[in-house]
């Protein structure tokens, strides 16, 4: 559940990523090979999200190990998982679902069981995001980059002090707030502040969540995924609960914004890297999945997309500056305390929607 | 003399599919067939993984008569109605004004309504967020001229989401105007002075009936999107007012319930064919509608 962030520095590396494309293409036409050890050429098919793994890292991959790859992407979760149920079992050995998706998958058994041991680096991986509840013990899934929904406040124009979801409900916000326009995110939210599992099914919980729900439309001035930071930067609103990501971009054209990460623990997604169950090239698929785990490969990745990064060792090549950005590398505790999402089963999702169409109307 | 005969085709069935064929084809294709495939989808049943699976339910269409659904149709109406009302009272002088202008620059005034549609019409809703918003340029203007000490809020309420309907859908409603005027025989005019109505009778009388299928046409094309556009709604609305093309949005997407989400859609055809129905009541021509 990859959410857009667009930056000037993503423009560049798109365009420097092409020119190196054009470049390599002409220089594979002189004559590269790329056989393995035992003389055949392996293909690796990869599908992952769009605009989330530099072209050029993927290059250093196929130079170091000789393993051609065909990467192939997706904007949704339910595109990818429609794609790997229609096309032939082994057409993929490489994907990359959300949180969520590796639960949906792997108990449809379409995910391959991950020799942990083949991951040397996986020790890169903090402890927080290792063993995660859609995932116990990591048996299909290492996790690649996430994100939060956290806090972010103007402080130049927000007297109160905020540290919770729970806070947001306080009348004297009215009209300030930017939330993002996902049910799933501000439904989440109202659980988590009455101390509810954002993906709750029970009724009466579910009827106290619609009507704490509610009373927050008084506050919310706009709802937008696409770019909430604009709202935020504009001066528009003085309060937003919105990726993390986008607080980062926010706290670097504006100083007074600070991240708050929600004392009743936020709502955390997280893009996982996985091996389809009918992959026949599952060595090559483990050294890919290795190979992105080194620190470094990782780092050259941040450097372009930079969202919240469990590989711990990449944050700290990344330098103080950035580590020390609370936006940009969330603290340990906030993942601890962090929830993901489960998928609801048809008749939670038509009260889920039911409410959210109850605010928004 | 040599003998003129006629050309006679042997069958009538080869000239026939040759000509109208490619067209039916087409639209069969590009027309009918989604469409039945949105009539077939929304008696569709979701499985647990939310994928369509071809069992048959009405479930969508009880789902359809929500108290929040409905109150969102009725704003939505609401919402269209008011578009297309700004339209037909700004468009009709403005289209009036090109067709009958005997200026040289007639042209020129006729692309200034398309030259906006050069732009993608994204761009320029998110250009009204530029110019309305809290820090935008004309609260700026407001606060220099000193008519306000507190920036006035314009965003991010019906009426904002109205303002982008009506700008978005302005030209739908003045190019079928401007033909059905441009139309108007003059002699007709003249007639009616000579008969001895008054400026203000010929209009009510004459011009008005004689455009009528301008007005209609302009109307179903503004009306009918302005249920759908969800971008505006979204944008400049600040995701406040939904309408009809939010909900169907929201199903295909997030929600992740397309049956539910074509049932709602075939309210949006059922409304487009109550109101071309209803011109034909009215004694609409049918030719005069395409425009």
């Amino acid at each position: 559940m990859k959410k857009e962030v667009f930056t000037t520095k993503k423009a560049i590396s798109l365009a420097t990523a092409a020119v190196i494309a054009a470049g390599t293409l002409t220089l594979t036409g002189c004559g590269g090979s790329t056989e393995t050890a035992d003389g055949t050429a392996t293909t690796l098919n990869i599908y992952t999200w769009t605009e989330y793994i530099p072209d050029s890292v993927i290059e250093k991959f196929e130079d170091e190990t000789g393993i051609k790859v065909n990467h192939t992407t997706f904007s949704s979760n339910e595109d990818m998982l429609a794609k790997v149920k229609s096309e032939d079992d082994d057409a993929f050995d490489i994907i990359q679902p959300s949180d969520y998706m590796v639960e949906q998958m792997a108990s449809q058994g379409m995910l391959a069981e991950l020799d942990l041991d083949k991951l040397t680096n996986l020790s890169n991986i903090g402890e927080q995001y290792l063993d995660p509840s859609y995932d116990p013990g990591n048996t299909y899934s290492i996790p690649y980059l996430g994100g939060v929904e956290a806090i972010a406040v103007n402080t130049d124009m927000v007297t109160g002090e905020i540290t919770s979801y729970d806070d947001l409900f306080d009348p004297q916000y009215a009209s300030q707030i930017v939330l993002l326009d996902d049910f799933r995110a501000v439904i989440g939210m109202t659980a988590k502040s009455l101390g509810y599992s954002m993906s709750t099914s029970d009724e009466t919980e579910l009827a106290e969540i619609k009507e704490k729900l509610l009373s927050i439309k008084p506050n919310v001035k706009l709802y937008d995924s696409d770019s909430p930071k604009s709202a935020l930067i504009s001066g528009e609103c003085s309060i937003a609960s919105v990726w993390s990501a986008e607080v980062a971009l926010a706290m670097e054209e504006v100083p007074s914004i600070e991240v708050v990460y929600p004392e009743e623990g936020a709502y955390l997604f997280m893009d996982n890297w996985a091996i389809p169950a009918g992959s026949k090239n599952v060595d090559a698929a483990m050294e890919f999945i290795n190979f992105m785990l080194d620190a470094e490969n990782m780092a050259l990745i941040l450097e372009e997309f930079p969202y919240m990064c469990p590989n711990t060792a990449a944050v700290e090549l990344m330098g103080e500056e950035y580590a020390a950005n609370l936006a940009k590398n969330p603290p340990a505790e906030a993942i601890e305390t962090g929830e993901y999402i489960q998928n609801l089963d048809n008749d939670t999702l038509a009260i889920y929607d039911q409410m959210w169409t109850e605010l928004k109307k | 003399m040599a003998k003129l005969s006629r050309h006679t085709f042997r069958s009538n069935t080869l000239p026939a599919i040759t000509t109208v064929g490619p067209v039916t084809l087409w639209l069969a294709f590009f027309v009918a067939v989604p469409l039945i495939y949105v009539l077939i989808m929304s008696f569709c049943s979701l499985d647990e993984g939310y994928n369509v699976v071809f069992k048959f339910t009405l479930a969508n269409y009880q789902r359809l008569l929500d108290p929040n659904y409905i109150q969102i149709y009725g704003t939505s109406l609401f919402v269209a109605f008011i578009t297309t009302a700004l339209c037909i009272v700004v468009g009709y002088p403005f289209s009036f004004l090109i067709a009958r202008t005997t200026s040289k620059h007639k042209a020129l005034l006729y692309m200034l309504v398309i030259i906006p549609f050069w732009t993608n019409s994204l761009i320029r809703i998110y250009g009204w967020r530029t110019l309305l918003g809290t820090n935008g340029w004309i609260n700026n203007l407001l606060i220099m001229m000193n008519l306000t000490d507190t920036p006035v809020e314009f965003l991010f309420n019906r009426g904002a989401t109205i303002l982008g309907m009506f700008y978005c859908l302005f030209p739908y409603m003045v190019l079928p105007l401007y033909t059905a005027i441009e139309k108007l025989d003059k002699n007709l005019l003249e007639a009616s002075a000579d008969l001895g109505a008054k400026s203000r009778s010929t209009f009510t009388r004459v011009i008005i009936p004689l455009t009528m299928s301008g007005i209609f046409s302009g109307s179903i094309m503004v009306f009918i999107p302005s249920l759908g556009y969800f971008f505006v709604s979204d944008i400049l609305g600040g995701g406040n007012s939904d309408v009809i093309g939010n909900l169907i949005e929201r199903q295909f997407q997030s929600g992740n319930n397309w049956p539910l989400g074509a049932a709602l859609s075939i309210i949006l055809i059922l409304i487009t064919l109550l109101l071309v129905k209803l011109y034909q009541k009215l004694g609409g021509d049918m030719d005069n509608l395409g425009v």
